[in-house]
């Protein structure tokens, strides 16, 4: 589906708002502000921003661990506040500083992050059922890496989900790596969306570094799964120029990744191209771009502000116990 | 009253429960077909839909469930056998104990899961496994199993109507056994046994026993023959194992003083582990003597007659009283 200027807009600013949101979070875990890992998502960031930025309200979001969800969670339209808040162990956090950075946002469809890499596809599963049980049009985005497709999971996912033409797009945000080892090694053939054949299921291959490529296919595929045809596999060629979390050293395989690589990875930066793109086309001007910049720094600061300015969360045993069970 | 199989007063807990609710529907494997006749007919009532098979495939199928249930279904999933449940361990258990909790209380699962358990088959460990101990160790599940028709249709129908993840497997050896249990249209028919109550089966004065399930029956045997002895014998049956109605057995203990737990489970991080140590702490003042365990040894469950040489039965429960009461 071609692009319109005001969707182009859109994809952009949040493009922007990605990048920096991912850049605060790499930043704030080297200050010692933020609990657990951060696995950063620079040089991945457009897939999951065109996944996520046309999606409605009550379509079911599974994010990429990647960047813990948030560059497709702000991409639909979460805010986010209460996720960074959850991030730094504070009462206000979005499971009330429970989780670490298990988020949930019920009621923007956002389920779970699960600590299991593939556990997205066992119950992406039960929300496509439940979208084609209420035949209302609700779809399922499901966005994980090339390396939760070496889960047996995803091949139940997209046997059930094939078998009953569930609203599923199976997003795969291929970087290459899973941790130091790369697809090349542990997949058989070079795309992962070969997978998709076996089960008969439509696939396309993108170029993850191009967010316009990238959401032109998922408009597609969107709209595709809403129709009731079933779903679709989309394979976003993509990358990850950081380590795979932050504090574990950058390898491939077992040896130090080349800065001819990385060299050679910067020049497909996504708001490079992007922005490249936008200017050339007149979509926005520099002056436009900076204030897009502006925005989202502003934006970022008011998260910030929000989780700083909490208090952490210190429940009693007696009241975490009560809080096992639902009534 | 009328009589029935526990294993029909299951169906008519599922029965009563999908025709009430919308939002009930059942997930499993060969249940259309009835592999085992707790699902017999449904499909014909209720349709492929509500009544859903899927592949060999647990984590998908458990999926199923899952995700309808954070969508705000209430699935039952069967998992046709109860070792069958840890091929998608981590979802079953770990992701679904601690979703209500980790998430802020968010949003609760009312998931009931379901599978035959227990010895007396010969079908060896994979399939004669018991699994309420697991599920009982990791917390955020409820987990209960019933030991009477009455109770099974009751318990069935609690945990369906529960908002929270509910374990409830049911004993293969006690499938076919009978009892009474009112008609859905008469007074009381429309019933509930609420989990996290023990039910005194049978009062006694000299020591009491706790068993469930087809131990429950064992132990009944042991308390008739006993009786002739002239030693008294109580009966509870813990039904839930979480949460667990301890109270019951210690109001037991003040008139007996004496106590053999039996569970059909290994020895080790068992149940009857967990009992035992509870009333160690908080009813030791009543015991006259130690708490006597029988349970399976630590050891898989061979397969063939070999079952019988090590399954907990009338002379174990029998022996292990005699020796609480030396």
């Amino acid at each position: 589906m071609k692009l319109n200027k005001e969707q182009m807009i859109k994809l952009y600013t949040n493009l922007v708002r990605a990048s920096l949101y991912d850049k605060m979070m790499y930043r704030r875990m080297l200050q010692g502000k933020l609990i657990g890992f951060y696995h950063p998502a620079e040089g991945g960031i457009a897939p999951g921003v065109a996944a996520c930025t046309f999606l409605n309200k009550d379509d079911n979001l599974n994010p990429h661990h990647r960047s813990h969800g948030i560059t497709h969670m702000i991409s639909k339209g979460i805010d986010v506040s209460t996720f960074l808040a959850e991030h730094t162990g504070k009462d206000t956090g979005c499971c009330k500083g429970r989780s670490a950075w298990h988020f949930s946002y019920p009621d923007d469809k956002v389920y779970q992050q699960s600590g299991f890499i593939g556990h997205n596809f066992a119950p992406t599963v039960g929300w496509g059922y439940a979208a084609k049980t209420r035949a209302q049009g609700q779809v399922v985005m499901n966005c994980s890496g090339d390396g939760s497709y070496g889960e047996g999971r995803a091949h139940e996912s997209m046997l059930m989900a094939q078998n009953w033409k569930l609203p599923v797009i199976y997003w795969c945000e291929n970087n290459g790596m899973a941790i130091f080892t790369t697809a090349k090694e542990m997949h058989p053939t070079p795309d992962i969306s070969s997978l998709a054949l076996g089960y008969g299921m439509p696939s396309v291959i993108v170029d993850g570094q191009d967010v316009f490529a990238c959401a032109e296919v998922a408009l597609d595929a969107i709209e595709h799964a809403r129709q009731g045809k079933g779903p679709m596999f989309v394979e976003c060629k993509t990358m990850r120029y950081n380590e795979h979390d932050i504090g574990t050293p950058d390898l491939s395989g077992w040896e130090k990744r080349s800065d001819e690589e990385h060299e050679k990875m910067r020049k497909r930066e996504p708001v490079k191209i992007a922005t490249e793109r936008v200017l050339a086309d007149g979509i926005l001007s520099q002056d436009d771009i900076d204030a897009i910049n502006q925005a989202a720094l502003d934006e970022i600061q008011l998260v910030e502000d929000f989780a700083d300015n909490s208090e952490i969360a210190k429940p009693t045993e007696a009241e975490l116990m009560a809080a096992v069970f639902a009534d | 009253m009328r009589t029935i199989t526990l294993i029909e007063a299951i169906k008519e807990a599922y029965q009563e429960e999908l025709r009430r609710d919308p939002d009930v529907f059942m997930v499993g494997q060969d249940i259309r077909g009835a592999i085992f006749p707790h699902t017999k007919g449904l499909v014909d009532e209720f349709g492929p839909q509500r009544i859903l098979d899927t592949p060999i495939a647990e984590s998908g199928m458990y999926g199923v469930a899952l995700g309808a249930a954070q969508e705000g279904l209430r699935p039952i999933v069967d998992f046709m056998f109860g070792g069958f449940s840890y091929v998608t361990f981590s979802e079953c258990s770990v992701t679904t104990g601690q979703y209500h909790f980790l998430h802020g209380s968010q949003r609760s699962l009312p998931i009931t899961m379901t599978a035959g358990v227990g010895t007396g088959q010969r079908l060896a460990n994979d399939h004669a496994m018991s699994i309420h101990g697991t599920f009982a160790h990791h917390p955020g599940i409820k987990v209960a199993m019933p030991s009477t028709p009455y109770d099974a249709k009751g318990m069935f129908k609690a945990a369906i109507r529960d908002n929270n993840p509910v374990m409830i497997p049911w004993h293969m050896g006690i499938m076919m056994l009978k009892g009474e249990v009112p008609e859905f249209e008469e007074e009381g028919g429309d019933y509930i046994v609420p989990l996290g109550v023990a039910d005194v089966k049978r009062e006694g004065t000299d020591v009491t026993v706790m068993a469930n399930s087809l131990q429950l029956q064992n132990a009944f045997k042991v308390a008739d023959k006993l009786e002739k002895e002239g030693i008294s014998v109580e009966i509870i049956d813990p039904r839930s194992f979480v949460p667990f109605d301890l109270d019951t057995v210690l109001k037991s203990l003040e008139k007996t003083n004496r106590l053999v737990v039996v569970d059909e489970d290994w020895e080790s991080g068992s149940f009857a582990n967990t009992v035992s140590a509870k009333v160690m702490e908080q009813g030791f003042d009543f015991l006259d003597a130690p708490v006597i365990r029988v349970t399976l040894p630590d050891m898989p469950v061979p397969g063939g007659y070999m079952e019988d040489y090590i399954a907990p039965n009338v002379d174990k429960i029998e022996a292990a009283v005699r020796k609480v009461l030396a």
